[in-house]
């Protein structure tokens, strides 16, 4: 077992982790946040993205023993006060969620796009979301919504 | 009708939706399947590893099943775990628990099947280019007018080949069973379409062990497409029986590899087209198809899917004789069964290629070649169905108008004279028929509920799942928008069996369509029985009868009569219409095929709510675009794909810019949607390939290796 101190929805945390745990596993099953989804567990979907110190990455494919020290933000962090944040509203008024497994997974990679540039470009957006599969969409209503709040 | 919000937006936003994997019950461990990596065999041993406490282990194989060890399908052929012989890749030989899903997972691994191995078929050309592989009923639809064959017709002959194609929803099948057994009850949660098919799954293997069997869906279903049709019935019975033996609830979720590995997908085929052209008149005179599908190891539900394919084999063209012929060939593979389109989008794959090879071979536009022959207002399917509207040319004259397909045509042509690049445009038709198919919808009998409580509040009580396609969204609306009530006092219950009357699966483009007006009449029926103008004040003034319920079973309509021996008579009630045009851009260093529009006109009637529908028809286009470009699951030489590395799904980057039009939207019915916009775009992808590179390639996908061995056939 190691122990790790890591910060979650700016929420400090001190775990005894597995050294086999995956930081999915101790999100979903330690910290209860099932908003993060696993799809495929190899890194291929991109339904299990968190943002990690500034970066989308597949909490599938991190070691919980390598987040001490780290900031994560997950879903749950994106809505304030029961109100949606621009981000998710735009998933609303273009139509983006169908049966959902990937939006929290796209919602954080696009995040961490935004963040990072807050005006890309339709190319950049498709480029960002490469890595998260959706099966239901095809697509054109998230990247739409991605260019709504880039707008 | 309006583009509502969907009710379940906000928490799928905000991570709190939950789908299987996220519940969990007192005391509940982990399933997982062991299944055989022979594809033909007997079962000789199976050796557990050792450094394992196999008391912590509980263990179900076919012995251990009180009930029948039949999964229930159309064709009652396979069994929810192999006894001696397994015939598939993938089959289950035993159901295991434990505690710690990690320790399960790893025991499962290095868990060793010995087998005799014995003959089998595991290729697809293998499997579909041999007679003898046939088996369970042909279907014939004989047309035949007896008329001579001119011999200044022009014949073709060609086969071809579609592969398969995986689901691909992002949440993997599983199931949660838990075993009460003082009341001898065995309550199921799970990822599944058609919640009274998992039910009876669960009654066929607890037998008499179990007096009431309960199914609920999770809150959440991370899609389907069809992959959770039949699936669901076998794992939700593997899961019901450790529960039933551990005494513990049990939870059962896939690994994407095992889901990749071992459930169904889209059915392989090989259609063999033979058809005879009047070069003068334009016309095709005579057309003979022989359809197969690769069925798998067990038939299960792909009689219905051949039925369908026969149904629409003959596409959107108006053929005075024709034949039609239905096999499905077995193989030594995983059961292939539901997947969008069921049947159909194979025949237009074929259908549509084969009229464009005759244009191009006989040097006609291919859209003129269409319009000659299309299947118009008053002509007749095979079946001798007249064709009731000309909506299929309306949605052709739409698209060809809105793409400038003509001026197109001839500018790519001129740009490909002097670039190494090529780009193409291709066009494709496409229509699917609503609901069950011919007498279907009347056995099925669906009935739906209606509770109205003292607030006023309208709870819905149908089977139809909501797998991410909006339905409980739509299917509310189609309730309350007809009676004025407000939207958030209406809305569909989690499908319960033990609650929610048998409105049949949520299959077939049927949940609109069937259940959607179903409720319709059902509002405008208790608005008379009860003579309100606004429900709230009616209720409000009259507490005393409420909560009150009401219930509406489908009424067929006297004239649609099928005959399921000779397959003559309507197929389906109401068909929906669509044409596509494709834009690519071919890059000749690499022959890779990039998509760069795709124009979809479709008539689907009424609109329920435009805003799910074009979400509907964007994410089935850009699944028939990959079925066309991208997607396939086997290949000779490398064997059965693994999971998301190996089987390539369109991403992001892969989609073309896409305009998207429904027509005739005034009418008076909401017809199907689900199936439609699968189709009809692979064809048109290969077709604009024909258009880029004038190669006839009569196999799908598209890849850049079929290209490429395509262009340099000649030169080896």
């Amino acid at each position: 077992m190691i122990e790790i101190k890591f910060k979650v929805n700016q929420v400090d945390y001190k775990l005894e982790v597995d050294d086999s745990s995956r930081l999915l596993d101790i999100l979903r099953e330690e910290l209860g946040l099932t908003g993060t989804k696993e799809g495929c567990g190899i890194g291929e979907c991109g339904a299990c993205t968190v943002i990690l110190n500034g970066d989308a990455v597949n909490s599938c494919l991190i070691l919980a023993a390598q987040v001490d020290g780290a900031e994560i933000e997950t879903v749950e962090n994106l809505e304030k006060n029961e109100t949606l944040s621009r981000l998710q509203q735009a998933f609303v008024e273009n139509g983006a969620i169908q049966c959902g497994f990937c939006t929290p997974g796209m919602l954080m990679s696009a995040k961490a796009l935004l963040t990072k540039n807050p005006h890309p470009t339709s190319a950049e957006i498709k480029d960002a979301l490469e890595g998260n599969l959706c099966r239901c969409t095809g697509y054109v209503p998230i990247i739409n919504s991605v260019l709504a709040v880039a707008k | 009708m309006k583009s509502i919000r969907k009710f379940d937006a906000v928490p799928k936003l905000n991570g709190s939706w939950k789908f299987l994997d996220d519940y969990s019950y007192q005391g509940m461990i982990f399933g997982q399947l062991l299944y055989s990596t022979c594809h033909h065999g007997i079962i000789k041993d199976i050796k557990f590893p050792a450094g394992f406490d196999l008391q912590e282990f509980t263990f179900v194989s076919a012995k251990d099943i009180p009930g029948e060890n039949i999964v229930p399908e159309p064709e009652c052929d396979q069994p929810f775990m192999a006894e001696k012989e397994v015939f598939h890749y993938g089959q289950v030989i035993m159901g295991i628990t434990h505690s710690n899903l990690r320790i399960l997972r790893e025991f499962i691994k290095k868990t060793g099947v010995e087998f005799e191995e014995l003959p089998a078929v595991t290729d697809i050309k293998e499997c579909l280019d041999n007679e003898k592989n046939a088996f369970g009923k042909e279907l014939t639809i004989d047309h035949r007018n007896g008329q001579k064959v001119d011999p200044t017709w022009i014949y073709h002959h060609k086969i071809y080949y579609t592969p398969h194609q995986e689901q691909a929803y992002l949440e993997t099948q599983g199931m949660i069973a838990i075993w009460k057994p003082a009341e001898k009850m065995m309550f199921v949660r799970g990822t599944a379409q058609c919640p009274f098919f998992v039910k009876s799954g669960v009654e066929s293997i607890m037998g008499k062990a179990a007096e009431k069997v309960e199914f609920e869906t999770s809150e959440g279903i991370g899609g389907a497409f069809g992959g959770k049709e039949d699936f669901p019935s076998l794992l939700a019975g593997i899961t019901a029986l450790l529960s039933y033996k551990s005494g513990k609830p049990v939870k059962t979720v896939l690994d994407r590899s095992d889901d990749i590995k071992i459930t169904t997908k889209r059915h392989p085929s090989r259609i063999e087209i033979k058809s005879w052209t009047d070069p003068k008149s334009k016309k095709i005179r005579k057309i003979d198809i022989d359809y197969r599908l690769d069925a798998g190891g067990y038939q299960t539900l792909s009689p219905v899917v051949l039925s369908r394919g026969v149904l629409h084999a003959i596409g959107g063209y108006d053929i005075p004789d024709s034949f039609i012929r239905g096999r499905l060939m077995r193989s030594n593979t995983p059961s292939n069964g539901a997947f969008r389109g069921f049947g159909a989008p194979q025949a237009f794959a074929a259908i549509e290629a084969h009229v464009e090879n005759i244009a191009a071979d006989l040097k006609i536009d291919p859209l003129e070649f269409r319009l000659v022959n299309l299947l118009r207002k008053d002509a007749e399917f095979p079946t001798t169905q007249l064709i009731s509207e000309d909506h299929l040319y309306d949605c052709l004259q739409r698209v060809i108008e809105k793409s400038d397909y003509q001026k197109k045509v001839k500018e790519f042509k001129k740009w490909n004279e002097t670039h190494k690049d090529k780009k193409g445009i291709g066009l494709a038709i496409g229509y699917h028929g609503g609901g069950y198919t011919g007498n279907g919808e009347k056995v099925l009998n669906s009935e739906i509920k209606v509770i109205i409580r003292q607030d006023a509040m309208v709870e819905i009580y149908v089977s139809s799942t909501d797998m991410g396609q909006g339905a409980h969204t739509t299917l509310a609306q189609m309730f309350f928008e007809t009676i004025d009530h407000p939207r958030e006092k209406c809305r569909v219950q989690l499908p319960n069996t033990s609650k929610t009357p048998n409105s049949g699966p949520t299959v077939a483009s049927r949940t609109i369509y069937i259940i959607g007006n179903l409720l319709h009449d059902l509002a405008l029926e208790i608005k008379a029985e009860l003579g309100f103008e606004n429900l709230e004040e009616y209720v409000a003034s009259h507490q005393t009868e409420f909560p009150q319920e009401f219930r509406r079973n489908f009424i067929p309509d006297p004239s649609v009569q099928f005959d399921e021996e000779t397959y003559q008579g309507t197929g389906y009630k109401d068909y929906s219409w669509a044409a596509c045009v494709t834009e690519i851009y071919y890059h000749a260093d690499t022959y890779k095929v990039e998509l760069t529009k795709n124009w979809s006109v479709l008539d689907i009637g009424k609109l329920a709510n435009p805003k799910i529908a074009v979400g509907q028809a964007e994410g089935g286009i850009v699944q028939g675009l990959g079925y066309g470009l991208c997607e396939f699951f086997y290949k000779p030489g490398f064997g059965r794909m693994h999971g998301f590395t190996d089987y390539t799904l369109p991403t992001s980057i892969d989609i073309p810019e896409m305009d998207i039009e429904f027509i005739h939207t005034d009418s008076e019915i909401a017809k199907g949607l689900g199936e439609i916009p699968m189709d009809f775009p692979a064809p048109s992808v290969r077709n604009a390939v024909l258009f880029a590179l004038g190669i006839q390639i009569n196999e799908y996908p598209m890849t850049p290796e079929r290209i490429f061995k395509s262009l340099t056939a000649d030169e080896r």
